[in-house]
Protein backbone atom coordinates (compact mmCIF):
# COMPACT_ATOMS: atom_id res chain seq x y z
CA UNK A 1 0.00 0.00 0.00
CA UNK A 2 1.44 3.47 -1.19
CA UNK A 3 1.00 6.62 0.58
CA UNK A 4 2.06 8.80 -2.59
CA UNK A 5 2.92 7.52 -5.75
CA UNK A 6 4.60 9.11 -8.89
CA UNK A 7 4.97 8.34 -12.31
CA UNK A 8 6.78 10.35 -15.18
CA UNK A 9 6.52 13.78 -12.43
CA UNK A 10 7.74 16.73 -14.04
CA UNK A 11 7.96 20.21 -13.64
CA UNK A 12 9.29 22.53 -15.48
CA UNK A 13 9.78 26.22 -14.58
CA UNK A 14 11.18 27.83 -18.08
CA UNK A 15 14.71 25.94 -19.03
CA UNK A 16 14.60 24.59 -15.97
CA UNK A 17 13.49 21.43 -14.61
CA UNK A 18 12.83 21.50 -10.74
CA UNK A 19 11.60 18.02 -10.85
CA UNK A 20 12.56 15.51 -13.80
CA UNK A 21 10.63 12.43 -14.79
CA UNK A 22 10.35 11.28 -11.18
CA UNK A 23 8.88 7.67 -10.31
CA UNK A 24 7.96 6.84 -6.44
CA UNK A 25 6.57 4.74 -4.00
CA UNK A 26 5.84 5.91 -0.48
CA UNK A 27 4.91 3.13 1.19
CA UNK A 28 1.74 3.91 4.42
CA UNK A 29 2.67 4.25 7.81
CA UNK A 30 5.81 5.35 9.91
CA UNK A 31 8.07 8.06 9.34
CA UNK A 32 10.24 9.14 5.87
CA UNK A 33 12.69 11.82 5.28
CA UNK A 34 12.97 12.99 1.94
CA UNK A 35 16.64 15.02 1.48
CA UNK A 36 18.60 16.91 -1.22
CA UNK A 37 20.63 19.80 -1.75
CA UNK A 38 19.41 23.22 -2.01
CA UNK A 39 17.67 23.11 -5.03
CA UNK A 40 16.90 19.47 -5.20
CA UNK A 41 13.65 20.03 -5.97
CA UNK A 42 12.24 18.78 -2.98
CA UNK A 43 10.11 21.89 -2.43
CA UNK A 44 8.33 21.81 -5.81
CA UNK A 45 7.73 17.98 -5.30
CA UNK A 46 5.83 18.75 -2.03
CA UNK A 47 4.11 21.55 -3.50
CA UNK A 48 2.81 19.12 -6.56
CA UNK A 49 1.61 17.05 -4.19
CA UNK A 50 -0.63 19.31 -2.36
CA UNK A 51 -2.19 20.39 -5.30
CA UNK A 52 -0.23 24.21 -4.81
CA UNK A 53 1.65 23.92 -8.27
CA UNK A 54 0.44 21.76 -11.28
CA UNK A 55 2.91 19.51 -12.74
CA UNK A 56 3.99 20.00 -16.30
CA UNK A 57 3.86 15.94 -16.84
CA UNK A 58 3.08 12.76 -15.02
CA UNK A 59 0.66 12.23 -12.58
CA UNK A 60 0.96 11.45 -9.09
CA UNK A 61 -1.96 9.73 -6.16
CA UNK A 62 -1.99 10.74 -2.86
CA UNK A 63 -3.63 8.65 -0.23
CA UNK A 64 -5.31 6.83 -3.57
CA UNK A 65 -6.62 10.09 -5.21
CA UNK A 66 -4.75 11.95 -7.97
CA UNK A 67 -3.30 15.79 -6.97
CA UNK A 68 -5.09 16.76 -10.12
CA UNK A 69 -8.45 16.60 -7.72
CA UNK A 70 -6.49 18.06 -4.18
CA UNK A 71 -9.91 18.32 -2.79
CA UNK A 72 -10.03 14.32 -2.27
CA UNK A 73 -7.62 14.16 -0.10
CA UNK A 74 -7.32 17.57 1.25
CA UNK A 75 -9.13 16.54 4.85
CA UNK A 76 -6.82 13.47 5.47
CA UNK A 77 -3.43 15.60 4.66
CA UNK A 78 -1.26 18.31 7.13
CA UNK A 79 1.44 19.96 5.82
CA UNK A 80 3.79 22.76 7.17
CA UNK A 81 5.51 24.12 3.95
CA UNK A 82 8.21 25.93 3.90
CA UNK A 83 8.10 28.56 6.78
CA UNK A 84 5.41 28.13 8.95
CA UNK A 85 2.74 31.49 7.85
CA UNK A 86 0.24 33.26 10.00
CA UNK A 87 -1.74 36.81 10.66
CA UNK A 88 1.67 37.97 12.78
CA UNK A 89 -1.08 40.38 14.71
CA UNK A 90 -3.11 37.91 15.32
CA UNK A 91 -3.07 34.99 18.63
CA UNK A 92 -1.86 31.41 18.01
CA UNK A 93 -5.38 30.51 18.99
CA UNK A 94 -7.23 32.66 16.49
CA UNK A 95 -4.82 31.74 13.72
CA UNK A 96 -5.77 28.40 14.47
CA UNK A 97 -9.25 28.77 15.06
CA UNK A 98 -9.43 30.69 11.47
CA UNK A 99 -7.80 27.23 9.91
CA UNK A 100 -10.35 25.01 11.99
CA UNK A 101 -13.19 26.74 10.28
CA UNK A 102 -11.64 27.12 7.10
CA UNK A 103 -11.51 22.95 7.64
CA UNK A 104 -14.82 22.61 9.15
CA UNK A 105 -13.62 21.21 12.35
CA UNK A 106 -14.83 21.75 15.79
CA UNK A 107 -12.27 24.35 17.96
CA UNK A 108 -11.86 21.86 20.48
CA UNK A 109 -9.62 20.58 17.90
CA UNK A 110 -7.43 24.15 18.24
CA UNK A 111 -7.04 22.98 21.89
CA UNK A 112 -5.43 19.20 21.30
CA UNK A 113 -2.93 20.28 18.67
CA UNK A 114 -1.67 23.35 20.90
CA UNK A 115 -1.44 20.87 23.79
CA UNK A 116 0.10 18.23 21.54
CA UNK A 117 3.01 20.94 20.73
CA UNK A 118 3.49 22.67 24.23
CA UNK A 119 1.57 25.78 23.30
CA UNK A 120 -0.79 25.90 26.04
CA UNK A 121 -0.14 28.52 28.12
CA UNK A 122 1.01 30.87 25.28
CA UNK A 123 -1.84 30.67 22.81
CA UNK A 124 -2.84 33.64 23.73
CA UNK A 125 -0.08 35.80 22.83
CA UNK A 126 0.25 37.31 19.29
CA UNK A 127 2.52 35.36 17.00
CA UNK A 128 4.37 38.46 16.41
CA UNK A 129 5.91 37.91 20.04
CA UNK A 130 6.62 34.28 18.83
CA UNK A 131 10.28 33.02 18.41
CA UNK A 132 11.49 30.92 15.68
CA UNK A 133 10.80 27.64 17.37
CA UNK A 134 7.34 28.81 18.68
CA UNK A 135 6.16 29.40 14.97
CA UNK A 136 7.67 25.75 14.19
CA UNK A 137 5.23 24.74 16.65
CA UNK A 138 2.49 26.49 15.60
CA UNK A 139 3.31 25.54 11.88
CA UNK A 140 2.86 21.88 12.90
CA UNK A 141 -0.18 22.26 15.70
CA UNK A 142 -1.62 23.45 11.84
CA UNK A 143 -0.70 20.58 10.33
CA UNK A 144 -2.13 18.57 12.66
CA UNK A 145 -5.80 19.80 12.86
CA UNK A 146 -7.61 17.79 10.37
CA UNK A 147 -5.93 14.79 12.21
CA UNK A 148 -3.95 13.39 9.28
CA UNK A 149 -3.49 10.16 7.97
CA UNK A 150 -0.50 11.91 5.98
CA UNK A 151 1.59 14.57 7.32
CA UNK A 152 4.16 16.86 5.53
CA UNK A 153 6.47 18.86 7.25
CA UNK A 154 9.32 20.97 5.48
CA UNK A 155 12.15 21.35 8.43
CA UNK A 156 10.22 20.72 11.13
CA UNK A 157 13.02 21.68 13.59
CA UNK A 158 14.56 24.71 12.41
CA UNK A 159 14.70 26.92 14.95
CA UNK A 160 14.33 24.73 17.85
CA UNK A 161 16.48 24.50 20.67
CA UNK A 162 18.01 21.11 21.33
CA UNK A 163 15.17 19.80 23.66
CA UNK A 164 12.59 20.76 20.99
CA UNK A 165 14.09 18.96 18.48
CA UNK A 166 14.32 16.22 20.56
CA UNK A 167 10.22 16.62 21.92
CA UNK A 168 9.48 17.26 18.42
CA UNK A 169 11.62 13.93 16.78
CA UNK A 170 9.57 11.92 19.36
CA UNK A 171 6.60 13.53 18.33
CA UNK A 172 6.92 12.58 15.24
CA UNK A 173 8.18 8.93 15.83
CA UNK A 174 4.62 8.51 17.67
CA UNK A 175 2.47 9.94 15.13
CA UNK A 176 4.10 7.56 12.87
CA UNK A 177 3.82 4.37 15.77
CA UNK A 178 -0.11 5.09 15.43
CA UNK A 179 0.07 4.05 11.37
CA UNK A 180 0.52 7.57 9.95
CA UNK A 181 2.56 8.55 7.66
CA UNK A 182 5.02 11.77 7.89
CA UNK A 183 7.36 12.68 5.35
CA UNK A 184 10.28 14.73 7.29
CA UNK A 185 11.96 17.19 4.14
CA UNK A 186 15.10 18.35 6.53
CA UNK A 187 18.81 19.64 5.85
CA UNK A 188 19.36 18.03 9.49
CA UNK A 189 20.67 14.59 8.33
CA UNK A 190 21.39 13.22 11.64
CA UNK A 191 18.06 14.32 12.85
CA UNK A 192 16.43 12.27 9.52
CA UNK A 193 19.19 9.39 10.83
CA UNK A 194 17.78 9.65 14.11
CA UNK A 195 13.54 10.08 13.30
CA UNK A 196 13.27 8.33 9.85
CA UNK A 197 12.45 4.35 9.16
CA UNK A 198 12.30 5.47 4.92
CA UNK A 199 14.78 7.65 3.18
CA UNK A 200 13.73 9.43 0.14
CA UNK A 201 16.93 11.46 -1.85
CA UNK A 202 16.78 13.65 -4.69
CA UNK A 203 18.61 15.77 -6.90
CA UNK A 204 18.08 17.45 -9.80
CA UNK A 205 14.90 16.78 -9.44
CA UNK A 206 15.62 13.29 -10.14
CA UNK A 207 14.73 9.99 -7.86
CA UNK A 208 18.17 9.14 -6.40
CA UNK A 209 17.67 6.93 -3.57
CA UNK A 210 14.05 5.56 -2.05
CA UNK A 211 14.20 2.31 0.27
CA UNK A 212 14.50 1.70 4.24
CA UNK A 213 17.09 3.81 5.79
CA UNK A 214 18.88 0.65 6.88
CA UNK A 215 19.63 -0.25 3.79
CA UNK A 216 21.47 2.83 2.65
CA UNK A 217 23.64 3.33 5.65
CA UNK A 218 24.42 -0.40 6.18
CA UNK A 219 25.09 -1.21 2.09
CA UNK A 220 26.52 2.20 0.81
CA UNK A 221 28.50 3.52 3.40
CA UNK A 222 31.00 1.55 4.91
CA UNK A 223 34.28 2.24 4.00
CA UNK A 224 38.06 1.29 4.71
CA UNK A 225 40.72 4.31 5.47
CA UNK A 226 44.41 3.40 4.92
CA UNK A 227 47.56 5.34 5.42
CA UNK A 228 51.32 3.88 3.99
CA UNK A 229 54.33 4.02 6.71
CA UNK A 230 56.13 6.01 4.73
CA UNK A 231 54.31 9.25 3.20
CA UNK A 232 55.91 9.09 -0.23
CA UNK A 233 54.10 5.44 -0.93
CA UNK A 234 50.64 7.32 -0.97
CA UNK A 235 50.96 7.90 -4.69
CA UNK A 236 51.77 4.04 -4.95
CA UNK A 237 49.75 2.99 -2.75
CA UNK A 238 46.79 4.80 -4.33
CA UNK A 239 47.65 3.61 -7.70
CA UNK A 240 47.41 0.25 -6.33
CA UNK A 241 44.28 0.18 -4.56
CA UNK A 242 42.81 1.79 -7.93
CA UNK A 243 44.08 -1.15 -9.88
CA UNK A 244 41.64 -3.46 -7.82
CA UNK A 245 38.76 -1.17 -8.68
CA UNK A 246 38.03 0.03 -5.85
CA UNK A 247 36.79 3.39 -5.72
CA UNK A 248 38.80 5.97 -3.34
CA UNK A 249 39.41 9.30 -2.58
CA UNK A 250 42.58 10.67 -0.51
CA UNK A 251 41.99 13.34 2.44
CA UNK A 252 45.00 14.74 3.48
CA UNK A 253 47.42 11.92 4.41
CA UNK A 254 44.87 9.52 3.85
CA UNK A 255 43.12 7.34 1.70
CA UNK A 256 39.11 6.64 2.30
CA UNK A 257 38.39 3.48 0.11
CA UNK A 258 34.90 2.81 -0.76
CA UNK A 259 35.00 -0.68 0.42
CA UNK A 260 33.31 -2.79 3.26
CA UNK A 261 34.28 -3.37 6.35
CA UNK A 262 35.23 -7.49 5.39
CA UNK A 263 37.53 -6.06 2.20
CA UNK A 264 40.47 -4.67 4.95
CA UNK A 265 42.24 -8.13 4.35
CA UNK A 266 42.37 -7.90 0.66
CA UNK A 267 43.04 -3.88 0.82
CA UNK A 268 46.10 -5.14 3.43
CA UNK A 269 47.49 -7.63 0.80
CA UNK A 270 46.67 -5.71 -2.21
CA UNK A 271 48.93 -2.85 -0.14
CA UNK A 272 51.20 -5.39 0.80
CA UNK A 273 51.94 -7.31 -2.72
CA UNK A 274 52.70 -3.92 -4.13
CA UNK A 275 55.44 -3.17 -1.45
CA UNK A 276 53.69 -0.84 0.35
CA UNK A 277 53.42 -1.02 4.30
CA UNK A 278 50.27 0.45 5.95
CA UNK A 279 50.42 2.63 9.07
CA UNK A 280 46.68 2.73 9.34
CA UNK A 281 44.19 0.88 8.20
CA UNK A 282 40.66 1.47 10.15
CA UNK A 283 37.40 0.15 8.98
CA UNK A 284 34.19 2.67 9.88
CA UNK A 285 30.73 2.68 8.94
CA UNK A 286 29.82 6.26 7.72
CA UNK A 287 26.79 8.73 8.83
CA UNK A 288 24.04 9.43 6.77
CA UNK A 289 25.60 12.76 6.30
CA UNK A 290 28.63 11.45 4.73
CA UNK A 291 26.78 9.13 2.39
CA UNK A 292 24.76 12.10 1.66
CA UNK A 293 27.55 13.99 0.66
CA UNK A 294 28.54 11.56 -1.01
CA UNK A 295 25.78 10.70 -3.50
CA UNK A 296 24.62 14.34 -3.83
CA UNK A 297 27.95 15.68 -4.45
CA UNK A 298 28.97 18.31 -1.79
CA UNK A 299 27.59 21.76 -3.19
CA UNK A 300 24.21 22.88 -3.55
CA UNK A 301 22.10 22.25 -6.85
CA UNK A 302 21.45 25.67 -7.39
CA UNK A 303 20.84 27.14 -10.74
CA UNK A 304 24.25 27.21 -12.23
CA UNK A 305 24.54 23.32 -11.89
CA UNK A 306 21.64 22.65 -12.68
CA UNK A 307 22.09 24.42 -16.03
CA UNK A 308 25.31 23.10 -16.08
CA UNK A 309 24.10 19.54 -16.03
CA UNK A 310 21.18 19.90 -18.17
CA UNK A 311 23.38 21.25 -21.28
CA UNK A 312 25.12 17.81 -20.20
CA UNK A 313 28.08 19.31 -18.37
CA UNK A 314 27.96 17.57 -15.22
CA UNK A 315 28.07 14.31 -14.14
CA UNK A 316 25.54 13.19 -11.51
CA UNK A 317 27.59 11.69 -8.51
CA UNK A 318 23.70 10.02 -8.22
CA UNK A 319 23.93 7.78 -11.08
CA UNK A 320 27.40 6.38 -9.61
CA UNK A 321 25.58 5.36 -6.86
CA UNK A 322 22.80 3.87 -8.26
CA UNK A 323 24.51 2.09 -10.41
CA UNK A 324 26.84 0.56 -7.03
CA UNK A 325 23.16 0.07 -5.64
CA UNK A 326 21.92 -1.97 -8.61
CA UNK A 327 25.31 -4.28 -8.38
CA UNK A 328 25.18 -4.34 -4.77
CA UNK B 1 -18.85 29.56 0.77
CA UNK B 2 -19.55 29.64 5.00
CA UNK B 3 -16.83 27.98 5.59
CA UNK B 4 -14.16 30.02 4.15
CA UNK B 5 -16.06 33.47 4.55
CA UNK B 6 -16.22 32.84 8.51
CA UNK B 7 -12.48 31.51 8.18
CA UNK B 8 -11.69 34.78 6.57
CA UNK B 9 -13.99 36.80 9.01
CA UNK B 10 -11.75 35.30 11.75
CA UNK B 11 -8.63 36.72 10.01
CA UNK B 12 -9.53 40.20 9.65
CA UNK B 13 -9.66 40.57 13.50
CA UNK B 14 -6.96 42.60 13.39
CA UNK B 15 -7.53 45.76 15.35
CA UNK B 16 -4.87 47.59 13.21
CA UNK B 17 -6.65 46.66 10.14
CA UNK B 18 -10.03 47.36 11.03
CA UNK B 19 -9.52 50.68 12.99
CA UNK B 20 -7.36 51.52 10.39
CA UNK B 21 -9.33 51.21 7.79
CA UNK B 22 -13.10 52.32 9.81
CA UNK B 23 -10.64 55.68 11.49
CA UNK B 24 -9.25 56.41 7.96
CA UNK B 25 -12.43 56.37 6.44
CA UNK B 26 -14.01 58.67 8.99
CA UNK B 27 -11.34 60.82 9.13
CA UNK B 28 -11.45 61.37 5.33
CA UNK B 29 -15.17 61.75 5.22
CA UNK B 30 -14.84 64.18 8.51
CA UNK B 31 -12.42 66.38 6.26
CA UNK B 32 -13.96 66.24 3.30
CA UNK B 33 -17.59 67.19 4.40
CA UNK B 34 -15.97 70.33 6.20
CA UNK B 35 -14.18 71.39 2.96
CA UNK B 36 -17.58 70.75 1.02
CA UNK B 37 -19.63 72.89 3.55
CA UNK B 38 -16.76 75.21 3.17
CA UNK B 39 -16.17 75.84 -0.49
CA UNK B 40 -19.70 75.74 -1.06
CA UNK B 41 -20.46 78.87 1.25
CA UNK B 42 -17.26 80.32 -0.07
CA UNK B 43 -18.11 79.29 -4.19
CA UNK B 44 -14.83 77.96 -4.04
CA UNK B 45 -14.77 75.71 -7.20
CA UNK B 46 -12.34 72.90 -8.46
CA UNK B 47 -10.18 72.35 -11.29
CA UNK B 48 -11.93 71.02 -14.07
CA UNK B 49 -9.30 67.90 -14.47
CA UNK B 50 -9.79 67.43 -10.74
CA UNK B 51 -10.06 63.99 -10.78
CA UNK B 52 -13.47 61.52 -10.18
CA UNK B 53 -14.26 64.73 -7.98
CA UNK B 54 -17.07 66.72 -7.72
CA UNK B 55 -18.57 69.08 -4.90
CA UNK B 56 -21.78 70.68 -4.58
CA UNK B 57 -22.74 74.17 -5.09
CA UNK B 58 -24.70 76.02 -1.84
CA UNK B 59 -27.52 75.97 -3.75
CA UNK B 60 -27.56 71.80 -4.15
CA UNK B 61 -26.44 72.11 -0.27
CA UNK B 62 -29.72 72.97 0.40
CA UNK B 63 -32.01 70.59 -1.30
CA UNK B 64 -33.67 67.99 0.59
CA UNK B 65 -29.79 65.24 -0.17
CA UNK B 66 -27.89 68.22 1.11
CA UNK B 67 -27.35 66.44 4.51
CA UNK B 68 -25.94 62.99 2.48
CA UNK B 69 -23.16 65.81 0.30
CA UNK B 70 -19.98 65.51 2.33
CA UNK B 71 -20.42 61.67 1.38
CA UNK B 72 -20.36 61.83 -2.01
CA UNK B 73 -18.19 64.30 -2.13
CA UNK B 74 -15.61 62.00 -0.64
CA UNK B 75 -16.67 59.20 -2.10
CA UNK B 76 -13.44 59.01 -4.37
CA UNK B 77 -10.98 59.12 -1.15
CA UNK B 78 -12.55 56.65 0.47
CA UNK B 79 -12.81 54.44 -2.81
CA UNK B 80 -8.84 54.63 -2.38
CA UNK B 81 -9.13 53.62 0.98
CA UNK B 82 -11.22 50.89 0.26
CA UNK B 83 -8.94 49.75 -2.44
CA UNK B 84 -5.92 50.11 -0.31
CA UNK B 85 -7.72 47.81 2.46
CA UNK B 86 -9.20 45.10 0.08
CA UNK B 87 -5.38 44.91 -1.64
CA UNK B 88 -3.78 44.69 1.73
CA UNK B 89 -6.33 41.99 3.07
CA UNK B 90 -5.77 39.95 -0.26
CA UNK B 91 -1.72 40.25 -0.76
CA UNK B 92 -0.78 39.92 3.01
CA UNK B 93 -1.94 36.30 2.16
CA UNK B 94 1.14 36.11 -0.19
CA UNK B 95 3.24 37.89 1.69
CA UNK B 96 3.16 35.83 5.09
CA UNK B 97 2.86 32.54 3.14
CA UNK B 98 -0.28 32.23 4.28
CA UNK B 99 -1.98 31.27 1.35
CA UNK B 100 -0.19 27.57 1.21
CA UNK B 101 -1.91 26.95 3.96
CA UNK B 102 -4.85 28.27 3.03
CA UNK B 103 -5.20 26.66 -0.59
CA UNK B 104 -3.60 23.04 1.33
CA UNK B 105 -6.82 23.16 3.80
CA UNK B 106 -9.23 24.53 1.19
CA UNK B 107 -8.23 23.54 -2.57
CA UNK B 108 -11.36 24.97 -4.42
CA UNK B 109 -9.68 28.27 -4.82
CA UNK B 110 -12.18 30.01 -6.45
CA UNK B 111 -14.28 29.19 -3.22
CA UNK B 112 -11.51 30.70 -0.78
CA UNK B 113 -11.66 34.14 -3.00
CA UNK B 114 -15.01 34.25 -2.58
CA UNK B 115 -15.09 33.67 1.21
CA UNK B 116 -12.40 36.58 1.12
CA UNK B 117 -14.95 38.74 -0.86
CA UNK B 118 -17.91 37.92 1.25
CA UNK B 119 -15.52 38.81 4.94
CA UNK B 120 -14.62 41.86 2.73
CA UNK B 121 -18.53 43.17 1.89
CA UNK B 122 -19.21 42.83 5.09
CA UNK B 123 -16.38 44.96 6.40
CA UNK B 124 -16.97 47.41 3.76
CA UNK B 125 -20.51 47.74 4.91
CA UNK B 126 -19.57 48.47 8.14
CA UNK B 127 -17.34 51.09 6.96
CA UNK B 128 -19.95 52.51 4.34
CA UNK B 129 -22.22 52.60 7.75
CA UNK B 130 -20.08 54.51 10.13
CA UNK B 131 -18.87 57.45 7.53
CA UNK B 132 -22.38 57.66 6.31
CA UNK B 133 -23.65 58.36 10.17
CA UNK B 134 -20.39 60.73 10.42
CA UNK B 135 -21.34 62.21 7.08
CA UNK B 136 -24.86 62.78 8.77
CA UNK B 137 -23.87 63.86 12.52
CA UNK B 138 -21.59 66.84 10.44
CA UNK B 139 -23.89 67.85 8.01
CA UNK B 140 -26.11 69.97 10.48
CA UNK B 141 -22.98 71.26 12.44
CA UNK B 142 -21.14 72.59 9.29
CA UNK B 143 -24.30 74.08 7.66
CA UNK B 144 -24.82 76.08 11.16
CA UNK B 145 -21.48 77.06 10.65
CA UNK B 146 -21.69 78.17 6.95
CA UNK B 147 -24.68 79.52 7.12
CA UNK B 148 -26.56 76.98 4.94
CA UNK B 149 -30.28 76.28 5.26
CA UNK B 150 -31.25 72.76 6.36
CA UNK B 151 -35.16 73.20 6.25
CA UNK B 152 -35.82 71.04 3.34
CA UNK B 153 -33.11 68.24 4.22
CA UNK B 154 -36.24 66.97 6.82
CA UNK B 155 -37.98 65.87 3.52
CA UNK B 156 -37.45 62.37 2.62
CA UNK B 157 -34.43 61.92 4.83
CA UNK B 158 -34.38 58.20 5.48
CA UNK B 159 -34.78 57.67 1.84
CA UNK B 160 -31.74 60.17 1.10
CA UNK B 161 -29.69 58.41 3.67
CA UNK B 162 -30.27 55.08 2.49
CA UNK B 163 -29.65 55.98 -0.98
CA UNK B 164 -26.86 57.75 -0.14
CA UNK B 165 -25.66 54.62 1.56
CA UNK B 166 -26.38 52.18 -1.03
CA UNK B 167 -24.64 54.35 -3.64
CA UNK B 168 -22.10 54.97 -1.75
CA UNK B 169 -21.46 51.35 -1.08
CA UNK B 170 -22.09 50.15 -4.42
CA UNK B 171 -18.76 52.21 -5.18
CA UNK B 172 -16.54 50.99 -2.55
CA UNK B 173 -17.77 47.76 -3.28
CA UNK B 174 -16.18 48.10 -6.63
CA UNK B 175 -13.29 50.14 -5.40
CA UNK B 176 -12.54 47.05 -3.43
CA UNK B 177 -12.91 44.71 -6.05
CA UNK B 178 -10.17 46.63 -8.24
CA UNK B 179 -7.91 46.69 -4.68
CA UNK B 180 -8.46 42.46 -5.15
CA UNK B 181 -8.00 42.30 -8.32
CA UNK B 182 -4.14 43.92 -8.44
CA UNK B 183 -3.18 42.41 -4.97
CA UNK B 184 -4.03 38.93 -6.77
CA UNK B 185 -2.23 39.78 -9.83
CA UNK B 186 0.80 41.61 -8.13
CA UNK B 187 0.81 39.74 -5.10
CA UNK B 188 1.82 42.67 -3.56
CA UNK B 189 -0.27 45.35 -1.10
CA UNK B 190 2.29 48.06 -1.50
CA UNK B 191 2.14 47.37 -5.42
CA UNK B 192 -1.83 47.32 -5.38
CA UNK B 193 -1.74 50.91 -3.40
CA UNK B 194 0.45 52.42 -5.54
CA UNK B 195 -1.47 51.45 -8.89
CA UNK B 196 -4.53 52.43 -7.46
CA UNK B 197 -3.68 55.79 -6.11
CA UNK B 198 -1.42 56.48 -9.23
CA UNK B 199 -4.55 55.85 -11.52
CA UNK B 200 -6.85 57.88 -9.58
CA UNK B 201 -4.74 60.67 -9.12
CA UNK B 202 -2.89 60.88 -12.07
CA UNK B 203 -3.68 58.58 -14.68
CA UNK B 204 -7.10 59.67 -15.17
CA UNK B 205 -6.51 62.92 -14.23
CA UNK B 206 -4.19 62.97 -17.54
CA UNK B 207 -6.68 61.37 -19.28
CA UNK B 208 -9.60 64.12 -18.47
CA UNK B 209 -6.56 66.52 -19.95
CA UNK B 210 -6.42 64.88 -23.18
CA UNK B 211 -10.25 63.73 -23.05
CA UNK B 212 -13.26 64.58 -20.55
CA UNK B 213 -15.51 62.28 -22.48
CA UNK B 214 -13.02 59.55 -22.35
CA UNK B 215 -12.18 60.37 -18.92
CA UNK B 216 -16.92 60.34 -17.73
CA UNK B 217 -15.65 56.24 -18.25
CA UNK B 218 -12.91 55.48 -16.35
CA UNK B 219 -13.77 54.09 -13.04
CA UNK B 220 -12.97 57.04 -10.99
CA UNK B 221 -15.42 59.25 -12.73
CA UNK B 222 -17.92 56.42 -12.97
CA UNK B 223 -17.88 55.19 -9.16
CA UNK B 224 -18.05 59.15 -8.41
CA UNK B 225 -21.43 58.87 -10.24
CA UNK B 226 -22.19 56.33 -8.85
CA UNK B 227 -21.72 57.42 -5.63
CA UNK B 228 -23.25 60.40 -6.07
CA UNK B 229 -26.17 59.14 -7.66
CA UNK B 230 -25.47 60.48 -11.04
CA UNK B 231 -23.88 62.84 -12.31
CA UNK B 232 -24.71 65.36 -15.43
CA UNK B 233 -21.57 63.79 -17.21
CA UNK B 234 -22.75 59.99 -16.24
CA UNK B 235 -26.17 58.83 -15.59
CA UNK B 236 -27.02 56.92 -12.43
CA UNK B 237 -28.31 53.98 -15.02
CA UNK B 238 -25.07 54.48 -16.89
CA UNK B 239 -22.54 54.19 -13.88
CA UNK B 240 -24.02 51.41 -12.04
CA UNK B 241 -23.89 49.51 -15.56
CA UNK B 242 -20.19 50.55 -16.12
CA UNK B 243 -19.55 49.85 -12.24
CA UNK B 244 -21.34 46.11 -12.47
CA UNK B 245 -18.90 45.64 -15.67
CA UNK B 246 -16.18 46.89 -13.93
CA UNK B 247 -16.45 44.94 -10.75
CA UNK B 248 -17.91 41.90 -13.14
CA UNK B 249 -14.25 41.84 -15.20
CA UNK B 250 -12.15 41.87 -11.81
CA UNK B 251 -13.85 39.12 -9.87
CA UNK B 252 -13.70 37.20 -13.38
CA UNK B 253 -9.68 38.19 -13.80
CA UNK B 254 -9.15 37.52 -9.98
CA UNK B 255 -10.94 33.90 -10.11
CA UNK B 256 -9.22 33.02 -13.31
CA UNK B 257 -5.72 34.10 -11.87
CA UNK B 258 -6.11 32.79 -8.27
CA UNK B 259 -7.23 29.34 -9.61
CA UNK B 260 -4.88 29.01 -12.45
CA UNK B 261 -1.79 30.53 -11.10
CA UNK B 262 0.93 28.32 -9.03
CA UNK B 263 1.04 29.19 -5.18
CA UNK B 264 5.22 29.58 -5.01
CA UNK B 265 4.75 32.54 -2.30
Amino acid sequence: MTVIQTTGLTRRFGALTAVDSLDLDIPTGGVIGLVGPNGAGKSTLIRMLLGLIRPSEGAATVLGESIVEPARFSDRVGALIESPAFVPALSARTNLVSLARLRGLPSARVDDVLDTVGLTGRDRDPVSTFSLGMKQRLGIAAALLPDPELLILDEPTNGLDPAGIVEIRQLLRALGDQGRTVIVSSHLLSEIEAACDHLVVIRFGKLIFAGPLADLLGKTSQYVDVAPEHAADAELLHGLLELQGWPLVAVGGVIRVDARIEDSPAINRAATAGGVTLRLLTAGQGTLEDVFLRITGDGDAELPHQQARQAGGMPSPGRVFADEKAGA
Amino acid sequence: MFRTTLSELTRLQRKSFLLGWVGISALFVTMISTFTFKAAADGTTLPSSAPGVSFPTAAALVQPDGIVSGLGSAATLLGVVTLAFWAIATATDYSTGLVRLLVQAQPNRPRLLGGKILALTGWTAAVTTVVTIVAVALAPLMARATGISTSAWTTGIVGNVAGAWLNTFLALMVWGVIGLVIAVLTRSSAVAIAVGVGYVLVFEAVVRLASVRLADWLPGSTLNALAHGGTAAVAYGTAVALGLAYASFGLVTAAVTFKRRDILD
